[in-house]
């Protein structure tokens, strides 16, 4: 079942991406799906689910983008990896937890991004590409990342109480 | 799913080493290995890329044939009301006149690059919010590779970066990481047409005693590869000269609208139409125009 889900977030979430989610956007920048879900499966599955499904997946990315082969790799890789560090080395890993490790996972890929593909662009590029791209996506990423995990967070609650009157019922 | 063993995170931590050395101390082997493991990649991802995308246009068209039939409907009305049926008739005269000129122009510029481009489709845009490319639904089986141009009939739209065998990435006119060799077409000076962070183009290296002015056209140069020569780039709205620059700057507003383009053509052959047969019907030392 799970290599199932991720199998469709592989091969689904980049045409999603690239499609549909342009009416989602605001001037241009939308959320992007990919880092959320790599993070996502970072913080619930662990570091090797987050670091392999956040390589795919950005190498499912770097296909459809005019960036270099290897930039959503690595930091798509290195997203789920630090995230499933981060959901499994911090006590009490809450969904605060998750939002503070989404929004700066989010920044350090998108400050990565900004020295990597406009290394010429100087302070004026520097600031305008902060504010019009970074910071946005940065928002937008959150609140994606706050509402998927909101509705895992529920089917797991779910499960569990079906689970539990299963049990009680047996006993 | 894994079980997180010494072993499997020993095993992990060496495939990361593996990949960042790969990565960055063999960049040329390693983009061509991720260039070899993506394309079957690519082939599987079109296949929900290209669903996607053509239930979006299905449910586009859906929605413009709806507001369209309200366009017709209010017009209808109007008409029945003012009982002027001959004002309908000058109307769908118009419409045909507009009609029969567009397909005129569209006919004439099909004619002058046909034999060089290949039409495809937009798909979809960029993956990432950090650049400004669209994706077609033709790749290196149609005859579409890296460096190729792409335009409209309106003009330039950019060059395609990436090639799988049924799709391509085109990296827009309007991206910062995009230059294309421009020519002003009233002074005939040239220069580097480069995408701004604002979505818009700007010429650079103009001669700073260039009578350039706002207003002017500027098109291709031919000069690199992928565009012929005289292609619209797109018109001057602006020119900055500091004091101690050595050039100027002119800020260029592109023809073909980025929002707008739903079919592109690929210029797979950059000459214009009988070019080649007048280099070979030219004598040896004779140069063609």
């Amino acid at each position: 079942m799970k290599l199932a889900v991720y199998a469709g977030l592989i091969f689904g979430l980049v045409p999603l991406q690239t499609t549909v989610l342009r009416y989602l956007s605001v001037a241009g920048v939308g959320p992007d799906l990919c880092l959320v879900a790599a993070c996502l499966v970072g913080f619930l599955g662990g570091e090797i689910e987050g670091l392999l499904v956040g390589l795919a997946l950005g190498f499912a990315q770097d296909l459809f983008s005019a960036g270099t082969l290897w930039l959503n790799v690595m930091t798509k890789g290195a997203i789920g990896l630090v995230a499933g560090l981060v959901g499994r080395h911090v006590t009490n890993a809450t969904p605060a937890t998750l939002l503070k490790a989404l929004v700066s996972l989010s920044l350090l890929s998108g400050l990565t991004f900004l020295a990597l593909v406009r290394p010429e662009a100087g302070w004026a590029g520097y600031w305008a590409a902060a504010y019009g791209i970074l910071l946005p996506e940065t928002a937008f990423n959150t609140a994606v990342g706050a509402g998927v995990y909101w509705l895992i967070a529920g089917r797991m609650r779910r499960a569990q109480v079906v689970q539990g009157g299963l049990a009680g019922f047996v006993r | 799913m894994f079980r997180t063993t010494a072993g499997t995170r020993r095993g992990l931590w060496l495939f990361v080493v593996l990949l960042l050395f790969l990565v960055f101390l063999l960049p040329k082997q390693s983009r061509g290995l991720l260039r070899s493991i993506g394309q079957p990649l690519a082939q599987i991802v079109s296949l929900p890329l290209n669903a996607l995308s053509s239930v979006d246009r299905s449910l586009r068209d859906a929605w413009e044939r709806y507001v369209a039939l309200h366009h017709v409907a209010d017009e209808n009305r109007r008409l029945q009301r003012e009982l002027q049926q001959l004002r309908g008739r000058n109307v769908e005269l118009q419409e045909m006149v507009v009609a029969s000129q567009r397909l005129a122009k569209l006919l004439e510029f099909k004619a002058r690059l046909k034999p060089g481009t290949v039409a495809a489709q937009v798909i979809g845009r960029d993956s990432t919010n950090w650049y400004r490319s669209v994706v077609l639904n033709k790749g290196e089986r149609d005859g579409i590779r890296v460096e190729m141009g792409v335009m409209t009939s309106d003009g330039v739209v950019g060059r395609v970066v990436k090639a799988t065998p049924y799709s391509s990435v085109v990296l827009l006119i309007t991206d910062p990481n995009n230059a294309v060799t421009g020519l002003i077409q009233r002074t005939r000076e040239e220069g580097i047409v480069e995408g701004t962070a604002e979505g818009r183009a700007r010429l650079k290296y103009i001669p700073l005693l260039s009578t350039v002015r706002a207003g002017d056209v500027v098109v291709t140069s031919g000069l690199t590869g992928g565009f012929p020569r005289g292609l619209a780039i797109g018109t001057i709205t602006r020119i900055d000269k500091e004091e101690d620059d050595l050039f100027q700057v002119a800020e260029i507003v592109p023809e073909a609208d980025s929002h707008k383009y739903e079919e592109v053509l690929v210029i797979t052959d950059p000459r214009p139409l009988g070019e080649g047969e007048a280099e070979s019907a030219a004598s040896p030392g004779e140069k063609t125009p």
